[in-house]
């Protein structure tokens, strides 16, 4: 099998265990190279674009040259740039080749395409995808231009491996994790012995927090728990060995280049250590809100200039490695123990006595700019993945806002042609709607469909596969944060906005003025 | 000069309240409140509503009519001959879309008008092909006017269908192959008859139209109704209507695969959001180039488009082929999302 077969097998079952099987399948029988750059690809890990997608767009444009504004009707309408092409552009008389391994060809042609000139490009990918039928241009567009998702997460491809080549998945997990070279010898390195070394400089499995439920709050012992603050950053580990500091970021991303402020903070910590903890923006003193870290981010270069604008730190609540001993098997209250006699940035911690603490804790926690509190487990080792009874967040309730659609997008990959991206806004004091935020989740598959007629029939305008829709329906959104805004009309910018539920019983009077905004800021101290 | 012309003449075809309205022939065409008479172009649900007091539709389609909407006085056309209503020559076209479907042309001696219904360009075993016929002005649908919307051909889904058939039932897995139970089901069935002696059982609302379709002749595989008692332990495919997604209808057949044969599996993204696992792309509807092709052969000088994807296509011919187009709003594809 190839990886085009793997696809059709993954793409057209929607259980969990038949998707583990093909791939175990695959691994265990497809050539090794294919599998390698295979796993390469569904992990997303496949490295830069090879073919950017304005170049896609351009040579479907070139292909409708005077009706290029019917390209973008069928773009809008099937939602996927690669997707599209391949529909327009394959060939429909032939047949997926589904055996061959065909993806380190697939990777050379993309870096020879990527050479051409522009005046050539268009029509070299033209005759490459007259070749293809319409899964092969899918998956050989999807693979050129990074994101790539077939309903496969990490964690499955994960535990598929370990299972074609008989191994415990936490070692292949750990592994795993750190760049992934896709070569003939992937399956037999994962098989070897790995230096103490190497180990040293990967990161660690991440243990993840369950949402708290209020029986559970009822029922815990407050005096076995240590709570801390949630803090709204990048979950990370601070690793420094003997040689190097790295810090990782959840989902496998080395973001040490993107931090060289929390690099230099670093070298006054032991060897051999990994620290688990948040990246924050702003200092200790004055935290800034999570949007300058977006910044830093997105950035390619980091100037000095930016460093000073959007400075970061990093604020440590456990420790994974402390001179080169794993400290996961330790309870939290030692490894917490070791953790306070280094010097770093480190969370307060309480210990309460009684759950009316906990509350007052986040009650507090807006105010110093935490989303929440964390309610921890002392006796708690340090597990992989999301573990019943060691960690819990309880955040804190969203602030909310009635706010009226008035624009409509549909949405992409499952929702495609689907209109379930809405713009939504309240009123100022001129009596005009102002866009105040973009939501894109919140309603029941029910509700999308219903919302969805309704906007086809109230449309006011188009613009391309915007909908302008009569301002009449209310819907309640949640958000996390606000802070002001200098690029959005309305002046304020909304963290994590969505849809909590859709106002069928308000009209649009009497959705949320601009001024409740303005109240949000002042009292949570951001004006 | 023509166009210059066929503008100026007072319309022969009007929209009111019912629908459609021929005020010379003093008919509807597929009204959507009861009317007088009404000019039926097929049988399905948008394009034929119970009420009215005289039906017209032409010969085979009576059969399906009568299935839909009870007894009602219905008097049927063969194709392509005439008959007088007031001022009008009226004749029905065959449209190739299901068992009897037709377009219709309106006649004033002045000018003429054809209304296409719904219709597709691809051979379909069920029924008669489409047939071009030349007029002034023409008002067609336009489902899947986005040139996304290219059908393979029939051999090549088979070929698919027939693999991922014998794919499941080798593990064990009753393939359920979901589709429209008017026309689509029929079709699919006398596609596999022609290709081989394999056997299917059917929904209880396919079962229905089936033997309307037999009685008219059409050869189809052979079938059995689907039983509510015993499991059946078979190579036998499982033909149902979309509805039956995620109903207690599937239980009986666990472990089961689905399918969905329709033009609009043509989309990853649409079939996903159905949760079918699987999509054969086959259509009753005329594909991109099918429509286009059916404007061009029409000669008309003046297009309305009725439902379906009209703002492009309409767009389309106005700006790329000198086309005078226009939008009609109209009550027909009101059960778009499941291709008819």
């Amino acid at each position: 099998m190839n990886f085009v077969g793997l696809f059709q097998a993954l793409d057209t079952s929607q259980s969990t265990n038949a998707k583990r099987n093909a791939l175990i399948e695959f691994i265990r029988h497809a050539d090794v190279l294919e599998s390698a750059i295979a796993v390469e690809a569904l992990t997303s890990q496949l490295g830069k674009k090879r073919l950017k997608p304005s170049l896609l767009k351009y040579t479907a444009n070139q292909a409708f040259i005077k009706t290029t504004w019917l390209f973008e009707e069928c773009y809008a309408t099937v939602g996927d740039l690669s997707e599209t092409l391949a529909i327009l552009f394959a060939n429909p008389q032939a047949k997926p080749q589904t055996k061959d391994p065909i993806l380190k060809q697939w990777i050379d042609r993309q870096t020879a395409l990527a050479g051409l000139k522009p005046e050539v490009f268009a029509d070299a990918l033209l005759a490459q995808l007259d070749q293809f039928s319409k899964d092969e241009a899918f998956l050989f567009l999807k693979l050129s231009s990074g994101g790539f998702r077939v309903g496969v997460s990490k964690g499955l491809v994960h535990e598929a491996i370990a299972r074609a080549i008989d191994m415990d998945r936490a070692v292949i997990e750990e592994r795993l994790m750190g760049p992934f070279v896709a070569d003939r010898d992937w399956l037999k390195r994962l098989q070897e012995p790995v230096t103490q070394n190497e180990l040293d400089a990967r990161p660690l499995p991440f243990l993840l927090a369950n949402p708290i439920t209020v029986q559970e709050i009822a029922s815990l012992n407050p005096q076995d728990m240590l709570v801390e603050y949630k803090w709204d950053g990048i979950r990370a580990q601070l690793i420094k060995t003997d040689q190097t500091i790295r810090l990782w970021s959840r989902g496998d991303h080395d973001i040490t280049e993107q931090f060289p402020d929390i690099v230099d903070s670093a070298i006054t910590l032991p060897s051999l250590i990994i620290l688990d903890g948040e990246i924050l923006a702003g200092t200790p003193g004055q935290l800034q809100s999570f949007n300058q870290l977006q910044t830093r981010l997105n950035r390619k270069r980091i100037t000095q200039t930016l460093l000073k604008t959007n400075p970061a730190f990093f604020k440590c609540y456990d420790l994974l490695r402390f001179q080169g001993e794993d400290m996961r098997d330790q309870p939290l209250a030692a490894r917490k123990a070791v953790l306070q006699t280094i010097a770093f940035h480190q969370s307060p911690v309480l210990s309460p006595q009684r759950v009316e603490e906990i509350s007052a804790m986040r009650e507090a926690a807006r105010d110093i700019g935490a989303e929440g509190v964390m309610i921890k487990n002392r006796q708690s080792t340090y597990g992989s993945g999301r573990k019943a009874g060691y960690w819990w967040k309880w955040k804190l309730e969203p602030m909310t806002a009635d706010c009226i659609l008035i624009y409509a997008q549909a949405g992409h990959g499952r929702r495609a042609n689907l209109h379930s991206d809405y713009t939504l806004a309240c009123w100022n004091d001129q009596g005009e709607l102002v866009p105040v935020a973009k939501a894109y989740s919140g309603l029941t598959d029910v509700e999308l469909k219903a919302m969805d007629q309704w906007i086809r029939k109230h449309t006011i305008q188009k613009f391309g596969p915007v909908r302008q829709v009569e301002p009449l329906q209310v819907f309640e959104i949640g958000f996390e944060g606000i802070a002001v805004s200098t690029r959005h009309k309305s002046g304020v910018a909304l963290r994590f906005p969505r849809i909590l539920r859709w106002r069928q019983d308000v009209g649009p009077k009497d959705a949320d003025e601009l001024t409740h905004f303005h109240a949000l800021m002042t009292n949570y101290h951001v004006l | 000069m023509v166009s210059k012309k066929s503008r100026r003449r007072d319309p022969l075809v009007i929209r009111t309240p019912e629908g459609l309205y021929c005020p010379k022939a003093r008919a509807h065409i597929d009204p959507w409140l009861p009317v007088d008479c009404a000019l039926i172009t097929h049988a399905h649900a948008d394009h034929a509503r119970a009420g009215s007091k005289d039906y017209h539709c032409a010969l085979g389609g009576e059969g399906l009519l009568k299935q839909r909407l009870g007894d009602q006085q219905i008097t049927t056309h063969a194709y392509g001959e005439s008959f007088t209503r007031g001022e009008v020559q009226i004749s029905f076209h065959p449209a190739g879309h299901v068992l009897g479907s037709a377009q219709i042309r309106l006649d004033d001696s002045d000018s003429v008008w054809v209304i296409t219904g719904d219709y597709k360009r691809d051979p379909d075993p069920t029924c008669k092909a489409f047939e071009p016929v030349t007029c002034d002005v023409l008002i067609t649908e336009a489902t899947f006017a986005l040139p996304i919307y290219r059908w393979p051909s029939i051999d090549q889904t088979m070929d698919q269908l027939f693999a991922w058939w014998d794919h499941h039932v080798r593990h064990q897995r009753t393939p359920v192959l979901l589709c429209y139970s008017l026309g689509k089901a029929q079709r699919m069935m006398a596609e596999i008859q022609r290709r081989s002696d394999r056997s299917v059982k059917v929904h209880g609302a396919v079962a229905t139209l089936n033997r309307v379709y037999e009685q008219e002749g059409v050869k189809l595989c052979p079938w059995e109704r689907t039983s509510e008692t015993n499991k059946s332990v078979s190579s036998d495919l499982v033909i149902a209507p979309p509805q039956v997604a995620g109903s207690s209808f599937l239980k009986r057949f666990h472990p089961t695969e689905l399918a969905m044969a329709s033009g609009w599996m043509q989309v990853r993204g649409v079939r996903r959001r159905a949760s079918i696992h699987q999509g054969f792309v086959v259509s009753d509807h005329a594909d991109w180039n099918g429509l286009i092709q059916t404007v061009q052969d029409s000669q008309a000088t003046q297009v309305y488009a009725t439902h379906g994807e009209t703002r492009v296509l309409t767009r389309y011919l106005n700006e790329h082929l000198g086309i005078l187009a226009e939008r009609l709003e109209t009550a027909f594809g009101i059960e778009e999302g499941i291709d008819q």
